[in-house]
């Protein structure tokens, strides 16, 4: 026993001056002894602090860098036998329901184009001849011009197609810049950058600006990549009434109260919105948006997917209808992909606005640049704009011409601007209305606002449609307009994705490609295929 | 000069079926597991159909200036020789030596993630160097703000405003960032090919700005991803997209649920979804956009993603709007991961305890920055007693991987409807862009409709679309036309199909392709996407084990295009891009380093291409060999197992058999 111990100490001293001649072996170690020999002598209590401080940082070093939830209250400790059991019993749900009959049947029915899409395609299952398309965004006829076509072989000749990298590692050609450039110079903006997508443009803008902790005032009836984007942004985040400006001042005021009462520190503000709505068609008044913004010190992220290419002059869109400069709007966000029948998205503003996103948004950095013929035929596109006002003048006559068909009908309301290209059509309830004027009144009711924290609106608990009865209805509508040679759709909406689930509606892309006589005849179809099938 | 503007001119006289022969009897070759395939069928016997003025074999520029050695090859092609290619931009090599084949050998472990370590030196000088960095730009913003308060004036809360972007936030990029910038955002020209043309600039003010020259420099492209070298110019796929073009025109308008679906979607969606053997597969026209948008749709509230801890940010970003809850697990690490689902699937939700609704494991083919492969066969053991559901992003390896060009599952012959879903992208392998998810037709038809980019997201261009089938048909090689199908339309033809039995990997069947596309033999007949894969299979082992042979430490799998060369210090990135620019042979390259490695593993990253030649490689091993010594990056391998640069180059084959 004693022996054994007398072994072990005698182990201990000699294995203790091993390490003890070791350490005096590597080079400073003098130095270190000194120093804690002296402030051992110093001060002992000193000795035991940094003894813990080390264990401390020990400690923290050797813990797990993930968030392991298995410190946390909640965490169950299980034997082995026991999670073997748990692993067989779980039973996951099936990773994709299949579709229900009423998908099905519109996932086939949406139209598929053979060849090239225009105002007049063929179509796959279509055996009677289309005589107008008024469903394919081609607003200004770009999708059939030849001369873009034949650019578009040139670059293919000199670039080959795929760019074949990030903007950050040689997916930057000298097209991509002259766009950015043509961009910006066509709206007016300082500069601008192009993304590959249009419809990941805005969901990666929103994010690039706006941080956890600041604030966001935001339409209600914004379209879902922007819900999307605000939703990534972690900022805090304020609705207003679906194009009442009248509305976001209030909330505007109400956030700088907010701010007042709690002494927060100045955060990044923005008013998010949309030129044209895509929801509805709504069109935003520009001139009073700037005056509001600049009054109270918000930054604007305007997304004109819908109105550049479309409205305006020669298409610069909303800027360019209100006359107001480009450089107003703080992110001027549109789409090549909508208004220059071309390919992906861009993003106008100032030299600042620009760099900080070529670093900071996240679909610009991990993704592949646009294809170069792609880029070639956006900036051919704003060329023909820019040179042929008389294509927007066109659109126009044929948007009013549309209009002045579907605003005699009774059996439908339109939410939409009178100027704009897409045309929602809702169900109209002749009844209901009428009986409670109060609620039909809608936005000029102001004594009760809503609650700028909820994305819905205060009157959205009277909204008495039926989101499948009215969308059953008005694909009947479509196919109906489609068997007598014109296609149309639904806008189709992701259900129980959306923040505010929209209301269902036709919606009409009005092209200049047709004659306003081809316009009349197309729309006096739809009329009357609205007409038969609501009046059931 | 003349030798080489050699344009064929033999019509095509060989009969499609020695072409079949000559593949078959490569594919037995492969099989058998022989040296590397050399096949007769591979480049002598390819003829031009079209003698269009198309395929050139060079430039329009009527003087081929060589002095940089780029564009021409250093031997000329003797008479048995013919390219269809453009030299600059997929290299001439008729050597069958320099072939290999991307597969696993069975029964061998799949490589772990290795981090290997540099000598301490190398780690304190970096720290030092960031700690010098930190501490110099902490004190020019401290002094910049009071004497050049102007230039500060967009970091700092003005009338009212807070910055954009404040000065902490954009510390980095201002202070640390901007002093190498000229590594980053190079603007170029001209193909992304085996060489690219690169607008000259300057910086007169320490990167704050660049100004362009006006001047174009050939550099050797060791950068792109263009792994199978089909970003090109002239050739089968570009005659193809530029009929697409006259066909089709450039945009759909509108998205696939509200008019903007083309025939053409559907043909390349079935092509995609036979080319990675799965039943169905649907087309995103952006390859971020199609995790980002598509990952929402697969897990919501009360479904757990588990996500390695490398994977790209588009997974992050789809997972983040899915609202999922998400853990993460260390990098490729099997042991990790399993006991990482031990406790999620014990614990179940957090504080509930309720069991999870799905488990979904989100994992990359070929991790883009470190070059590592996935275990898969590890994971699939995992996956049949852990009941989760496994999405494989190959936004890198679709093409890039396995000895039929199918991606990570084809590497390690792992059936591929074992797995549930598999995502890619196009831009890579296929020089195209946008994205596909690939699974059951139930689950894809459900991604249709409930997608975020079905009903919002504009629908892929014909160009691009067309880029796809071709690329993709070539790799796959088109199976000889049903004579009866002839009369029926496409897409009657392409249902049928759908009917014939499951085979994979199959060759693309002749109705998959528009009626219009014509595709040049050697296209057509699959050789020349074999010749493809097995060439950039060859270039990635040479590059790969001759750095790590010349002593250098490098990431990844042998396997891999992306090859990583770990550099370190934050300062020898700019040298390492300016020095390898600035050879007699400009060759360009991309540096990467935090936030997209972690703060020491600054590195370059070679892409391999397909449209390497040897020769091209080598260039690429002498200057690393020349700037590791000048840089002292040459800390992997110890004195006496290295090779020197010519010895690597002369015992090419051996190294990439290793």
């Amino acid at each position: 026993m004693s022996s054994s111990t007398d072994g072990l100490s005698a182990f201990l001293s000699y294995s203790l001056a091993n390490l003890e001649s070791a350490f005096s072996q590597i080079p400073g170690s003098a130095v270190l002894v000194r120093y804690v020999k002296s402030s051992h002598q110093n001060d002992p209590g000193r000795t035991i602090l940094e003894l813990l401080l080390a264990a401390f940082a020990i400690f923290t070093l050797l813990q797990s860098r993930t968030r392991a939830e298995r410190n946390g209250k909640h965490f169950i400790q299980f034997s082995d036998k026991e999670i073997e059991e748990l692993v067989d019993e779980w039973t996951p749900e099936p990773l994709a329901a299949p579709l229900t009959a009423v998908e099905a049947s519109d996932l086939a029915a949406v139209p598929i184009v053979v060849g090239q899409n225009g105002p007049k395609p063929t179509l796959v299952k279509q055996t009677s001849k289309i005589i107008a398309n008024l469903a394919s965004y081609n607003f200004t006829g770009l999708a059939g011009k030849e001369i873009i076509k034949e650019r578009a072989i040139e670059t293919l000749r000199k670039y080959g197609l795929g760019s074949c990298g990030p903007p950050g590692f040689y997916g930057t050609l000298d097209v991509h810049m002259a766009l950015e450039r043509d961009i910006a110079d066509f709206l007016g903006a300082e500069a601008a950058i192009i993304y590959s997508q249009g419809f990941s443009t805005i969901s990666s803008v929103i994010p690039a600006f706006c941080k956890r902790g600041d604030i966001i005032v935001a339409d209600r009836g914004v379209n879902f990549t922007i819900q999307k984007g605000i939703q990534i942004s972690r900022s805090t985040v304020r609705w207003y009434d679906h194009n009442d400006l009248k509305s976001l001042e209030d909330v505007l005021d109400s956030v700088e109260k907010e701010r007042k009462k709690r002494r927060g520190p100045l955060t990044r503000r923005f008013i998010i919105t949309e030129g044209i709505f895509e929801k509805d068609g709504a069109m935003t008044d520009l001139p009073k948006l700037i005056e509001l913004k600049y009054r109270k010190k918000y930054r604007l992220i305007l997304d004109e997917s819908i109105s550049f290419g479309t409205v305006g002059r020669t298409g610069r869109g909303l800027t360019e209808l209100y006359n107001v400069p480009a450089n107003k709007v703080d992110m001027l966000v549109g789409s090549m992909a909508n208004g220059l029948c071309a390919g992906g998205g861009f993003c106008a503003g100032s030299q600042n606005v620009i760099d900080h996103q070529q670093i900071n948004g996240p679909s610009f950095v991990f993704s592949a640049s646009m294809p170069a013929l792609l880029a070639v035929s956006g900036s051919e596109g704003i060329e023909i704009l820019r040179s042929s006002p008389s294509i927007l003048t066109k659109l126009q006559q044929n948007i009013r011409v549309a209009r002045s068909i579907l605003d005699e009908l009774d059996c439908i309301s339109i939410p939409s601007h009178p100027a704009s290209p897409i045309i929602h059509m809702h169900i109209r309830k002749p009844a209901p209305l009428l009986l409670h004027p109060a609620s039909a009144a809608g936005g000029h009711a102001h004594n009760k606002p809503s609650n700028p924290v909820s994305v819905l609106p205060r009157d959205a608990s009277k909204w008495d449609w039926d989101i499948d009865a009215e969308e059953r209805l008005l694909q009947q509508v479509v196919e109906e307009a489609l068997k007598r040679g014109v296609m149309i759709t639904r806008a189709k909406r992701l259900r129980g994705q959306e923040m505010v689930e929209a209301r269902p509606s036709i919606r009409l892309a009005m092209t200049s490609d047709l004659s306003a006589d081809e316009v009349k005849k197309a729309v006096k179809v739809v009329s009357q295929a609205l007409k038969e099938v609501l009046r059931k | 000069m003349s030798l080489f503007k050699k344009k064929a001119t033999s019509q095509s006289s060989t009969p499609v079926t020695t072409y079949f022969a000559a593949l078959s009897k490569a594919e037995a070759h492969s099989v058998n597991g022989a040296a590397p395939t050399a096949t007769p069928a591979l480049s002598l016997s390819s003829s031009i159909t079209s003698s269009s003025e198309d395929i050139v074999l060079h430039e329009d520029d009527a003087q081929i200036d060589n002095t940089d050695g780029l564009a021409l090859p250093p031997r000329a092609p003797n008479s048995s020789e013919v390219f269809t290619t453009v030299h600059t931009e997929f290299g001439h090599c008729s050597n069958n030596d320099f072939r290999s084949i991307s597969r696993h050998i069975p029964g061998t472990s799949v490589p772990a993630h290795v981090d290997q370590d540099p000598p301490y030196y190398i780690l304190f000088s970096t720290y030092i160097s960031y700690l010098i960095l930190i501490c110099l730009g902490h004190v020019r913003d401290f002094l910049g703000k009071r004497f050049h308060p102007g230039s500060y004036r967009h970091l700092m809360p003005s009338n009212g405003y807070a910055p954009l972007n404040s000065d902490f936030d954009s510390f980095y990029t201002r202070r640390l960032k901007t002093r190498i910038n000229e590594c980053f955002s190079q603007p170029v020209t001209g193909v992304a090919g085996r060489t690219i043309q690169i607008l000259d600039r300057i910086s007169p003010d320490y990167n704050h700005s660049q100004i362009f020259t006006g001047t174009r420099t050939r550099a050797l492209n060791i950068s792109s991803y263009n792994y199978l070298g089909f970003a090109q110019a002239k050739g089968g796929c570009a005659d193809a997209v530029e009929v697409s073009i006259k066909e089709h025109g450039i945009s759909t308008c509108g998205s696939r649920l509200e008019g903007g679906s083309s025939d053409l979607h559907v043909l390349a969606e079935s092509l995609v979804a036979r080319f990675v053997g799965m039943e169905d597969a649907l087309i995103s026209s952006m390859g971020f956009a199609t995790n980002s948008a598509y990952l929402p749709a697969l897990v919501g509230k009360g479904c757990l993603v588990i996500s390695d801890e490398l994977n790209h940010a588009s997974i992050r970003f789809g997972v983040r709007l899915s609202g999922a809850n998400v853990r993460m697990f260390k990098h490729n690490d099997m042991g990790k991961l399993e006991s990482l689902l031990r406790e999620v699937i014990s614990q179940g939700q957090p504080k509930a305890h309720r069991p999870w609704k799905k488990i979904l494991l989100v994992v990359e083919g070929l991790y883009s920055m470190e070059g590592t492969l996935v275990n898969l066969p590890a994971i699939m053991e995992l996956k049949k007693k852990y009941k989760f559901f496994l999405f494989i992003d190959e936004a890198h390896s679709v093409g890039a991987l396995g000895p039929h060009g199918r991606g990570v599952a084809d590497y390690f012959d792992i059936p591929p409807r074992s797995i549930d879903i598999l995502m890619g992208t196009f831009t890579k392998s296929f020089g195209a862009a946008g994205g596909y998810i690939a699974g059951s037709k139930a689950l894809i038809d459900r991604l249709r409709v409930r997608g975020h980019a079905g009903p919002y997201a504009e629908a892929m261009t014909p160009p691009v679309l067309t880029q796809v089938v071709a690329s993709m048909a070539s790799i796959m090689g088109v199976a000889p036309p049903i004579p009866t199908s002839s009369s029926a339309s496409t897409l009657q033809a392409q249902l049928e199909t759908q009917i014939e039995p499951y085979h994979h990997p199959a060759r693309a069947p002749a109705s998959a392709l528009p009626l219009w596309m014509t595709l040049p033999p050697s296209l057509a007949d699959g050789s020349e996407g074999l010749s493809r894969l097995r060439r950039l299979a060859f270039n990635s082992r040479y590059l790969h084990q001759g750095l790590i042979k010349l002593g250098f430490i490098t990431y990844g799998h042998p396997a891999s295009p992306i090859v990583p060369l770990l550099l370190f210090n934050l300062g020898k990135m700019n040298m390492f891009h300016r020095m390898m620019k600035d050879r007699a042979t400009p060759i360009v390259v991309v540096v990467v380093a935090y936030p997209a490695t972690s703060l020491l593993t600054s590195r370059v990253r070679f892409c391999v291409s397909a449209a390497h030649t040897k020769e091209d490689v080598d260039t690429v091993l002498r200057a690393c060999d020349e700037i590791g010594d000048v840089l002292d990056l040459k800390h992997g391998l110890q004195g006496g197992e290295r090779w020197g640069v010519d010895e690597v180059c002369v015992r090419a084959l051996e190294l990439a058999d290793l």
